[in-house]
């Protein structure tokens, strides 16, 4: 992935993916589900939004494209101000990919279905055939467009769900927890397509409790009852045992080995690998 | 021997053109109130042997048998109930099978269903919510009122309320979050070592559970290529990559240490606790590098 043929907002509208000034959202302004967040989120950034169920996590993400309306703020999107106006343009925006692709198909075939978010964007066939082809070849589904979604595995539906939002070339590309109903490999092969999304300038805001996930991203948001608990590098967040504990989170295996050998008297920092421990405790010319 | 499975062999749509066998004689022997872990890629027939262990579906070739009840292919089945209440099957997402007002009609369905009478049922709810760490206060709300840790704790309870001797989970951590998931792990371990119960987890995570399961099968486009315990598998985890499956990091942690200690004989240490002690009881006999040298991410 390196073409850059996506909507040039950098040029048109500055740094910002999004803005967040003073956002507020509840049912009962007695008891608010956000309150007074605010946060900014630049261009190209990957960015990981942690914390509890009931931390308000999803509500900031429907807030962002209005599926919820704000109670008190301003958000602003790749450089547009979220109004009654600006809605469906935000909407075309932002890219949401969710939980259980099973609930996003709504066509016959893999292709009917990538096509069918592509014909509300009122572009030419051309165009279409153009977009299909390009995204569908750069996340390896070619060869699945004439099958139904029923025949397609966890990950290949996944692959689908995220080729139909690549193809409305959106500024931003929301990820509720996309990768927590698949396989192992699977999820090996989401956070390759995420690399490569970040490596060719995408915005990402990806909600996740994996570790591996968040540690592959530049910066973690952790909310906590309906605040900003933290703002930091996942290298960061891996260092706080009380957040992750509030958030519900576990540092990758690597982090949590080199606490508890820190915590017994070894301090040797966080090792890249299993190879690269062993050279350390246990160089070769002096192996027992 | 809790369950035995004999050369079974599972063909979907047998009859007809579009036949496709999910299982080719596969054998194991599972012993009572041992905990079991079963992993293979998309497609390998966790799910079809999942479903093989409680009548769900028959063997097209081969014999089942679950505790004293024998299924063999081609034969009459004899009366499922009571497989049905002896083994507890706990389907992906089970919180999605709730449907009544309260927790505790909920929990007591399946008792009731299989004829206990109303206040047998309300006591093995009661322990079902205990078993699953839940408390009993929560038996008067709305299952879907609960969080999701719990709804999903929950759901499980239900299933144990009938008080199945085998219980069998199907990617039971799925969309937790991880301290829920240690939580859920750590309880089936408890139903297991205390309650003495068979349990048996299909999981794609298989890092959760490798320092707790007795014993992994591993499936392979159908077949069984690994039976054994933790410490088999941890001698040649390259297994695992040849099925389609990553070797998990406690895993390859564990191999490193252990091929350069030379520690054939040990049994794995699978925690990042347990692999830590390992290593500072190894490393205090030899020289003053400790602390020297910083590495990795930092």
């Amino acid at each position: 992935m390196n073409e850059r043929d996506r909507k040039g907002h950098s040029a048109e509208h500055g740094p910002d993916a999004i803005v967040l000034k003073d956002v507020s959202f509840g049912y009962d302004p007695e008891n608010p589900i956000l309150h007074g967040l605010s946060l900014r989120i630049p261009q190209g950034q990957w960015v990981s939004l942690v914390g509890e169920s009931g931390s308000g996590k999803s509500t900031l993400v429907k807030l962002l494209n209005a599926l919820l309306p704000k109670s008190a703020g301003e958000i602003t999107v790749c450089g547009e101000k979220l109004s009654e106006e600006s809605i469906l343009s935000i909407r075309r925006t932002i890219g949401m990919v969710f939980q259980n692709p099973d609930n996003q198909f709504v066509g016959e075939t893999v292709e009917e279905d990538i096509l069918f978010g592509l014909e509300g964007l009122c572009l030419s066939r051309e165009e279409m055939d153009r977009r299909l082809r390009l995204y569908a070849g750069k996340l390896g589904i070619s060869g699945l467009l004439a099958k139904h979604p029923g025949e397609l595995s966890g990950g290949q539906k996944q692959r689908v769900a995220i080729v139909s939002i690549l193809a409305m070339e959106p500024g931003v590309v929301i990820f509720d927890e996309a990768s927590s109903m698949l396989d192992e490999e699977s999820r090996n092969g989401l956070l390759d397509i995420l690399r490569d999304m970040h490596a060719e300038g995408y915005t990402i805001l990806m909600i996740t409790h994996d570790a591996d996930e968040i540690l592959a991203s530049q910066r973690v948001l952790a909310l906590c009852g309906g605040g900003l608990a933290g703002d930091m590098t996942p290298a960061e967040l891996f260092r706080s045992p009380g957040l992750m504990e509030e958030c519900r989170l576990h540092a990758p295996y690597a982090w949590e080995l080199s606490r508890k050998l820190e915590a017994l008297g070894l301090a040797i920092g966080v090792p890249a690998s299993e190879k690269e421990l062993v050279e350390t405790l246990w160089p070769f010319n002096c192996s027992k | 021997m809790a369950i035995q499975l004999q050369q079974v062999s599972y063909t979907y749509s047998e009859r007809s053109l579009w036949r496709q066998t999910a299982l080719h004689g596969i054998d194991f022997e599972l012993p009572q109130g041992t905990m079991v872990g079963i992993a293979g890629a998309t497609g390998s027939g966790k799910s079809t042997l999942l479903q093989l262990l409680n009548g769900i579906l028959r063997p097209t070739q081969g014999t089942v048998s679950v505790l004293d009840i024998t299924l063999r292919a081609g034969e009459k089945a004899p009366k499922l109930l009571p497989l049905r209440r002896r083994v507890g099957l706990v389907f992906q997402f089970p919180e999605q099978q709730m449907f009544a007002e309260t927790v505790e009609k909920d929990l007591c369905f399946g008792p009731l269903n299989f004829g206990m009478s109303p206040d047998e049922a309300r006591e093995r709810a009661c322990r079902a919510m205990l078993d699953m760490g839940l408390d009993l206060a929560l038996l008067e709300r709305n299952p879907f009122r609960l969080s999701g840790g719990q709804m999903r704790k929950a759901a499980i309870a239900s299933v144990l309320a009938a008080d199945p001797e085998i219980v069998v989970l199907d990617e039971p951590t799925a969309s937790l979050d991880p301290v829920s998931r240690k939580e859920l792990i750590g309880l089936l371990t408890r139903l297991c070592r205390e309650r003495g119960r068979t349990v048996i987890i299909v999981t794609h995570r298989m890092d959760e559970l490798l320092p707790y399961a007795d014993r992994w099968v591993i499936l392979d486009q159908g077949r069984s290529v690994f039976q054994g315990s933790v410490r088999e598998l941890a001698a040649d985890p390259s297994l695992l990559t040849r099925c389609g499956l990553a070797v998990p990091d406690s895993l390859r942690y564990w191999r490193a240490v252990a091929d350069r200690l030379g520690l054939e004989d040990e049994e794995p240490r699978l925690t990042p606790e347990g692999l830590a002690e390992l290593i500072v009881s190894r490393e205090s006999g030899s020289s003053g590098r400790v602390g020297e040298k910083g590495t990795g991410h930092e």
